[in-house]
């Protein structure tokens, strides 16, 4: 090989290029689509070309109407979520039964009989084994259910006549349709859904959709806006209105997120995104039945084991932190008191306590553990006798128990406002950190939708608590 | 005072004692705002003291030049420059002096005039603005209105060889998005052979090949009205008031001098005249079938190669599948598949009604 | 070359039903690589699963399978192994699922490369199809969802077909496992060459850009005399791809 020649070579093909003009690419693709014609016009016997008359079409005609077209599509997804919330009760309470309820009280004896000095037994244990099986009771179930029914619909090929109707809401924010569904997948699981967005393909829409997932409420959130919205906004209503009422309020909370998501999405793509390329185009495929058995499996496999041992390996390291902060005393105080002690004043100033934002600082790795390690830490810092000691995380069977323990701790309606709103309003979870960095490759966008939640949701509760305290009380 | 659990301290007892949800809120207000104005995209007043701080001589001498090669017919004096330009007088004449001494322009009595080095290196301005926005039109989403101000602040940061590269990796193109030529590295450029749209007579038949983006306040005027190079335009009324023309399928009215922004090169051939029923895709109605004609200029980049791909080629047949309830985007089934495009891309398909 | 009509043929006299073993994710020791190429939702992925047993996810959306997947199976003593390359549309643009396919067919030299296409829209299959045919000569077009073509009532003529394209077509519906083994018959056939292809080459192509075309892959031809696919570079050089540039200087085609 001549270097000489191949450099000739390419001088030649610019040339050339210079020669045939700006139409090459056009030309090259009408000419392969002109032979595409041609075999074809050999090969075909019969052309049946009118979809009109198919069986897709009129399936078509009715989901994308414009009076079925949307309460087809929210009565989808709200049952998918009801089916997921609800059904995940009971497979949760079962593993949490045997995991902490069975397993644990082994391994401690286990431990016990081998002599492990307390701190051992604790770290290990009441830290690490804790967490982690804390997360599979709470995360496993949700997820084998939620997955599993999206993956049908999508095989079904339901979900891009999904897209095709809400495209317009989010043009208007310089997003791609498909993000209605990678948003809807984040209710069930940001992470999955950071990682469904490779379906679009237009890259500035498809960063948006990366950044902008972590505002749709995910699953690991909804139990605890629940427990919230019940425990002190059902509270301020009479009784026969508290489960509607404290409903509607977690409902608002998630639509709040849906405003977020435009609004974000809108800016992101007017200022920092603005120049990153953007396509657009939409196939609608046929629709197919799915094979059922077999979409169960490959969901299950493919998205919900997947991001379980994503959390796990992230909740390991948090429940050790746990546990050691409450546990490692500096001074006369632990890690935990003098962190709370710290971070305070901050929270008061947002209407939260240090308390609560400790909580969401150590519970990282997974959403689902903010409120026990919120429980945990509220014991510790004001010595009530409930719970199993420092640094082991606990969740009270009864709702006014927990009532009572929040109380306690200092909160009232305003606290828990505030953390409904930070709870949809914060950075995303370890997990969606480290997939957003897998899917994106970049340092820089990671480090941007870690941060840009976490900061609307400082402004909106300092906001929401000044205004509460000039208005209010 | 409010009530706040936990232990005293320091800190805490300041905030507790000193605070005010009132002042609070005030001082976020204040912050907020100062903040807006200093970083708000575009105009915020951070942006604007780094774009003045940054200015140097070499930006200023290549203004000048550009200004000069761009109205070289016309007798260009310092107070000329001042206005067009927008630096100060004392910025403008230090660059003049600058330049004389380069030999880039000298004096015709009080006019300036460009030596041959000075041709040639605004020429090389001018490419490699061109090259630009070339490049932002085909490899960025930035928006047709900001690539003359991107590619006015990167021409002056681009050195040859970079240049060179930029035009490389785009193929060595001939014009830039806006039909104007691009001068290649031997100064060598492409005639235009174009008159104003303001210039014909009604009945004239004609190609649009250029659209101006300087002044801006009428090129963004173009750009709403969804006027497209390539294509062909026929003139239905021209008079001191209004222009008004007939293009794939539609009826534009333009005062006089948005219509002289706009260039336009005379058909006469036959062959190259459209019918009249060739219009854009969205000019297509439920229940109708076309035929593609082809993809408009305008649709540039991936975003062109892509419906290209996906078989919205010349001779496809096309029909609207389904219509979305908020009337955008349309379902096209084009090649035995359903897409659905929105309308900004559609209007950049030109179709033939049967 | 002759092709099957489409049944389920696990016991008939040309396939070797006892030779087959799939090998799930073991990819060592291949004897041959065969690359599964394909527009998005024609059941590539299903056709994928079929032949290795493996269970990868198929979703009804273009583009699911964002990175290549790789499988393996065994038929007749022979190791093949199996690279599911994404679905595309094309392999002329410059997104990241085109750029992944195409470097593979033509940087990672297949033995054999399975298109799937979905028989209900030929056409537009067949713009991958002719892509791909320029690229590679070692090609088998899988004509995939043929029960839903039936329903849909459209006939093909496989025989025309494989003739006008130069390579073997075989007819299948890989849900139901229908022309698997017809598959793997004929991929081994192509890889063994003992079905020799003569591809289709793009003709509709405007006169000055046929001659440019010409010349450069002249110039290529006698540059790297054993290239099959000199056109094909052409075309990329002439399009201004880097990537292939950089090959041709590196001396990645010797």
């Amino acid at each position: 090989m001549d270097k000489k020649n191949i450099h000739n070579i390419i001088a030649l093909a610019n040339e050339l290029r210079w020669k045939i003009g700006d139409d090459f690419h056009d030309n090259l693709a009408e000419g392969i689509y002109a032979d595409a014609a041609e075999i074809v016009e050999d090969a075909i016997i019969d052309k049946n070309r009118d979809r009109k008359e198919r069986l897709d079409n009129k399936i078509d005609r009715i989901v994308t109407s414009r009076v079925w077209g949307f309460p087809i599509m929210f009565s989808i997804l709200a049952l998918v979520l009801w089916i997921t919330i609800k059904g995940a009760n009971y497979p949760s309470a079962f593993l949490a039964d045997i995991l902490l309820g069975d397993v644990r009280p082994m391994l401690k004896s286990f431990a016990a009989s081998l002599n492990f000095p307390w701190w051992l037994s604790g770290f290990l244990i009441d830290g690490v084994y804790l967490a982690v099986a804390w997360v599979i009771a709470v995360m496993l179930p949700p997820m084998a259910i939620f997955f599993p029914l999206f993956t049908l619909l999508e095989d079904f090929g339901y979900l891009p006549r999904v897209a095709f109707n809400l495209d317009y809401l989010f043009k208007k924010s310089g997003a791609h349709g498909k993000q209605a569904l990678t948003m809807s997948m984040g209710f069930g699981c940001n992470a999955a859904g950071v990682v469904a967005t490779r379906i679009i393909d237009s890259p500035r829409e498809r960063l948006i959709a990366i950044i902008t997932n972590n505002f749709s409420l995910c699953n690991g959130r909804w139990p605890t806006q629940i427990l919230l919205a019940t425990i002190f906004i059902g509270a301020v209503v009479p009784a026969s209105l508290s489960s509607i009422v404290s409903l509607g309020a977690v409902f608002g909370i998630a639509v709040l997120g849906i405003f977020f998501m435009f609004f974000v999405s809108w800016a992101l793509s007017k200022t920092l995104l603005k120049g990153e390329v953007s396509t657009f185009n939409l196939e609608l495929p046929p629709y197919r039945p799915p094979d059922f058995w077999r979409t169960i499996y490959t969901s299950i496999i493919d998205r919900t084991l997947i991001v379980l041992w994503r959390a796990i390996v992230f909740a390991a390291p948090a429940g050790a932190v746990i546990w050691l902060i409450s546990n490692l005393y500096i001074g006369e105080q632990s890690i935990a008191a003098w962190m709370i002690h710290y971070l305070d004043g901050f929270g008061f100033l947002i209407g939260l306590n240090g308390v609560i934002l400790l909580a969401y600082i150590v519970a990282i790795p997974a959403n689902e553990i903010v409120i026990p390690t919120i429980l945990m830490l509220t014991v510790l810092v004001t010595g009530l006798n409930v719970g199993e000691g420092a640094g082991v995380m606990f969740e009270l069977d009864s709702v006014n128990d927990t009532a009572s323990v929040l109380k306690a701790g200092g909160w009232t309606l305003l606290t828990a406002i505030n953390v409904m709103l930070f709870s949809l309003l914060h950075n995303p979870c370890s997990t969606t950190i480290y997939t957003i960095y897998k899917e994106t490759k970049s340092m820089k966008w990671t480090v941007l939708a870690s941060i840009l939640p976490v900061i609307i949701g400082f402004v909106v509760t300092f906001v929401v608590a000044q205004l509460w305290r000039i208005f209010v009380n | 005072m409010y009530f706040c659990v936990n232990r005293k301290g320091k800190y805490l007892k300041f905030i507790m004692y000193s605070y005010n949800p009132t002042y609070a809120l005030l001082i976020f207000i204040v912050v907020s705002m100062v903040l807006f104005l200093l970083f708000r995209p575009n105009r915020g007043l951070f942006w604007k003291i780094r774009s003045v701080y940054r200015v140097d001589d070499k930006i200023v001498i290549e203004d000048i030049l550009k200004q000069l090669y761009h109205s070289e017919d016309k007798q260009i004096g310092i107070n000329f420059l001042v206005n067009a330009l927008g630096y100060r007088d004392s910025i403008i004449i230090s660059g003049i002096d600058k330049m004389i001494d380069g030999n880039l322009v000298y004096f015709e009595g009080e006019y300036l005039k460009l030596t041959e080095e000075g041709h040639d290196y605004a020429l090389k301005i001018v490419r490699v603005h061109r090259l630009w926005e070339r490049y932002l039109a085909e490899k960025t989403g930035f928006d047709k209105s900001e690539w003359h101000g991107i590619a006015e602040q990167k021409e002056h940061e681009t050195d040859d060889e970079e240049a060179g590269k930029l035009a490389s990796s785009l193929g060595n193109p001939i014009f830039d998005p806006h039909g104007d030529p691009i001068p290649t590295i031997s100064g060598k450029i492409a005639e235009l052979d174009s008159i104003p749209l303001s210039g014909l007579k009604v009945g004239d038949i004609g190609k649009i090949i250029n659209i101006d983006d300087n002044p801006e306040i009428i090129y963004k005027q173009i750009l709403a009205e969804n006027i497209h190079i390539g294509s062909q335009i026929k003139v239905l009324e021209n008079n001191s008031t209004r222009v008004t023309f007939y293009s794939e399928g539609e009826e534009y009215r333009l005062a006089p001098i948005v219509a002289a922004n706009i260039k336009v090169s005379i058909v006469n051939t036959p062959e190259e005249i459209l019918e009249d029923n060739v219009i854009r895709l969205t000019g297509l109605k439920p229940d109708e079938k076309a035929i593609i004609e082809g993809i408009s200029k305008e649709s540039r980049g991936d975003s062109r190669r892509r419906l290209l791909d996906l078989g919205f080629v010349k001779g496809a047949e096309i029909s609207i599948d389904l219509v979305n309830p908020f009337g955008e985007p349309t379902a096209y089934f084009v090649k035995g598949t359903t897409i659905a495009l929105r309308d900004d891309q559609a209007r950049k398909i030109l179709i033939k009604k049967d | 070359m002759d092709v099957l009509p489409h049944s389920n043929c696990e016991n008939c006299e040309h396939f070797n039903a006892d030779g087959l073993k799939k090998l799930g994710v073991d990819t060592t020791d291949f004897d041959y690589i065969v690359a599964l190429a394909g527009n998005p939702n024609t059941g590539k992925s299903t056709v994928f699963n079929a032949l290795t047993g493996l269970r990868q996810h198929t979703g009804n959306w273009p583009g699911k399978t964002v990175t290549r997947a790789e499988g393996a199976f065994q038929y007749n003593e022979k190791k093949y192994k199996l690279v599911d390359l994404p679905g595309t549309y094309s392999l002329l643009s410059t997104s990241e699922d085109e750029e992944v396919a195409r470097n593979f067919i033509l940087f990672g030299k297949p033995d054999v490369t399975v298109i799937v296409v979905d028989a209900n829209r030929l056409e537009r299959n067949l713009n991958l199809v002719l892509q791909i045919l320029e690229i590679t000569d070692k090609a088998v077009l899988c004509l995939n969802l043929m029960d839903e073509a039936k329903r849909n009532n459209i006939e093909i003529n496989i025989r025309s077909l494989a003739k006008d394209l130069g390579i073997p077509v075989v007819p299948a519906s890989a849900r139901y496992k229908e022309g698997i083994p017809e598959l793997i018959q004929t991929i081994s056939d192509v890889a063994s060459g003992k079905i020799i292809c003569k591809p289709h080459r793009i003709k509709n192509i405007p006169k000055d850009i046929e001659e440019a075309v010409r010349i450069l892959s002249d110039k290529i031809k006698k540059e790297f005399p054993n290239i099959p696919n000199s056109r094909w570079i052409a075309f990329r050089l002439l399009e201004g791809d880097n990537q292939i540039i950089e090959a041709l200087e590196s001396g990645v085609f010797v």
